[in-house]
């Protein structure tokens, strides 16, 4: 838990996401090569296919990376592999009408709110709730992290 | 205190007629072989703090209730299974579940000794420190009242538990029954608030019956207080409720003095409470935020996130290159609601700043990004999806201030200038020279021009800043 910066931690959630990461990366590329200035043959909808593989790869490796420890984790993959199997399935659920007072309800509102961006929020108390938006928020964050070094090292390098 | 005494003559009284075991019920018998084995084993532990202390304090209090159910279990199961057998084989019978209450007396004495010391840190101590004195006091309960040598050292432990017990105790009382703990000896009355903790209401039904069926409520008391405490303990995890010190070994919640007592408000209470402590986890992750009230908190929250997921698109956008392909990408995006988490106050950004006119962007690039926060703001009142078209057009993409100043700060880059747009801001110094055009990112600060006369740092929230992928 003190371990210094500088030395890396192979075991770490942000080793074993950029890993998985990478690979998923490189991966696409090799089934969908494209040169760098090819801008003009790749037609929209196949950058968008693309953008869309790249962006799930990083969503589900950073799930892999957290394992099924985490609720969120877990409905995440879960929605990865539907959507893989058929062209996704949503499976939402309607969360409890409070009988309080407007304030209370507004409250009740924004955590339904809150429930809808955090993945597997939708089957899950407010206690919960909260301690998985934590941790996922944590997880974007070094989701981005290492998103924004490989973009730096890409545009470095090409 | 009476009931107390009353229990041990009652105790005292079953053991001298052990030689009718027949007679007693299954629990009864049950409880007699409790008695004889603690007697036995009371005057051979010593007591010691155990390193088993350390793996208690790994398990949650939930695993540990589990844990101490399971072994629990065994032992009473296989007492109960015993009985009831004939008088003469009760000497077989005592040692045959010797070993087990005598291991288990050991583990909770020394648990509980451990948790008695570290009950200030957590609340899994507490919880295991009351299981464990449950436990204990229904062995100290059974005993017969000839070790007097090793009651003392029990009434010892008792009491530091005991202490708590009282003081807690002094602020109000959740059950219907009343707290003896004005006086009296030490070791009755802490006894007697170890039954203070352990669910008033259970009490009051065992003392409110008759002495000969003590016995099997004992036992009923005990089962019972384990299901109550699992329950109890489940609902507070982080402690009792307000008024009562957090390192109270009781698994039950004391209520403030005049505040209703039924379960459903204090369920309703530790469930607020339990809320509000995650929010202000979640709001030492969130940057820049300081809680006013639950429902901004949450606002701000999920703004974050929204935040955060957006610029995980970006980032896995930016990676396709040429961002006039990218620009129909960018539409849809914003349009799926990335405008949400991009905090623009787009209030008009055209005051005082038509002096930098049309320069074009090749000409110096201060001036140019002078105009295209001007363009960026215009657009972004109308329509968030043209605004972001024509950043894209530019090459150019949105995102929060924190982030920029994150993206300067932390690489080590050679940037260009940071800017303001507004002529009253000052300027925000750059990192380094103007350097080539290199890949790295160059960070915009927009700052709406209606910030103000002061404001520079304004409100993160309230200010856009453009960064060239």
């Amino acid at each position: 838990m003190y371990r210094p910066m500088n030395s890396p931690n192979p075991n770490s959630l942000k080793s074993r996401f950029t890993k998985g990461f990478v690979k998923a990366l490189i991966r696409i590329n090799k089934n969908h090569p494209r040169s760098a200035s090819s801008s003009i043959s790749s037609s929209p909808r196949e950058i968008r296919r693309r953008y869309h593989k790249i962006k799930t790869a990083s969503y589900a490796s950073m799930a892999c990376a957290v394992g099924r420890r985490r609720a969120w984790s877990r409905a995440l993959l879960w929605k990865i592999r539907n959507q893989a199997c058929n062209g996704g399935v949503v499976r939402r659920s309607i969360g409890s009408r409070s009988h309080y007072s407007m304030k209370k309800r507004v409250e009740q509102n924004k955590v339904n709110e809150l429930r809808k961006v955090v993945p597997g929020g939708e089957g899950m108390d407010t206690w919960s709730l909260l301690e998985e938006t934590a941790h996922y928020m944590k997880c974007l964050t070094t989701q981005v992290k290492v998103m924004r070094t490989i973009v730096e090292i890409h545009s470095t390098t090409t | 205190m009476q009931p107390c005494s009353r229990e041990m003559q009652e105790m005292n009284s079953l053991l001298n007629a052990s030689a009718s075991a027949s007679q007693l019920s299954l629990q009864d018998h049950h409880h007699l072989q409790q008695q004889q084995s603690h007697s036995h084993s009371s005057q051979m532990h010593p007591q010691t703090p155990n390193p088993s202390a350390s793996h208690f304090d790994s398990a949650t209090h939930d695993d540990f209730l589990e844990q101490m159910l399971s072994t629990l279990g065994p032992s009473w199961a296989s007492a109960a299974d015993d009985a009831p057998p004939p008088p003469s084989s009760n000497p077989d019978n005592v040692v045959f579940s010797y070993d087990d209450s005598a291991t288990l007396s050991s583990k909770f004495r020394s648990q509980q000794i451990s948790a008695g010391s570290g009950a200030n840190k957590s609340a899994s101590a507490s919880a295991a420190a009351a299981a464990a004195m449950m436990l204990q006091h229904q062995l100290m309960m059974s005993r017969s009242g000839a070790a007097d040598s090793g009651f003392s050292p029990m009434g010892l432990s008792l009491r530091n538990n005991g202490d708590f017990d009282r003081s807690n105790s002094d602020v109000g009382d959740v059950s219907s029954f009343k707290s003896p703990n004005t006086g009296g000896g030490d070791g009755a009355s802490s006894v007697q608030s170890l039954f203070n903790g352990f669910g008033g209401s259970l009490h009051g039904a065992a003392n409110s019956q008759s002495p000969n069926f003590h016995h099997p409520q004992g036992g009923q008391l005990l089962a019972q207080n384990y299901g109550g405490a699992g329950a109890a303990m489940n609902q507070a995890p982080a402690g009792g409720s307000a008024g009562a010190a957090p390192a109270q070994p009781k698994p039950r919640v004391r209520a403030r003095r005049g505040q209703a007592t039924d379960p459903h408000s204090i369920a309703e209470r530790l469930r607020r409470e339990r809320i509000a402590e995650r929010m202000k986890a979640l709001q030492e992750l969130v940057p820049n935020a300081n809680k006013t009230d639950k429902a901004s908190m949450l606002d701000e929250i999920i703004d974050y996130v929204k935040f955060l997921q957006l610029q995980v698109k970006v980032l896995s956008m930016s990676r396709l290159g040429g961002a006039a392909a990218v620009a129909p990408l960018v539409a849809d995006m914003s349009s799926e609601g990335g405008g949400d988490c991009i905090q623009a106050s787009a209030n008009g950004g055209t005051r005082g700043r038509s002096s930098n006119g049309n320069q074009t962007a090749s000409s110096s690039n201060d001036n140019s990004m002078t105009v295209t926060e001007h363009q960026v703001a215009k657009l972004m009142e109308e329509d968030m999806g043209s605004a972001m078209q024509y950043l894209q057009g530019k090459g150019l993409c949105l995102m929060p201030i924190s982030l920029a100043t994150a993206i300067s700060t932390a690489t080590c880059h050679s940037r260009n200038p940071l800017l303001q747009n507004s002529n009253n801001n000052p300027v925000i110094p750059s990192n380094g020279g103007d350097g080539p055009s290199s890949p790295s990112m160059s960070v915009l600060t927009v700052q709406s021009a209606t910030m103000g006369n002061g404001g520079v740092e304004g409100s993160v929230k309230d200010a856009t800043s453009v960064s060239k992928p």
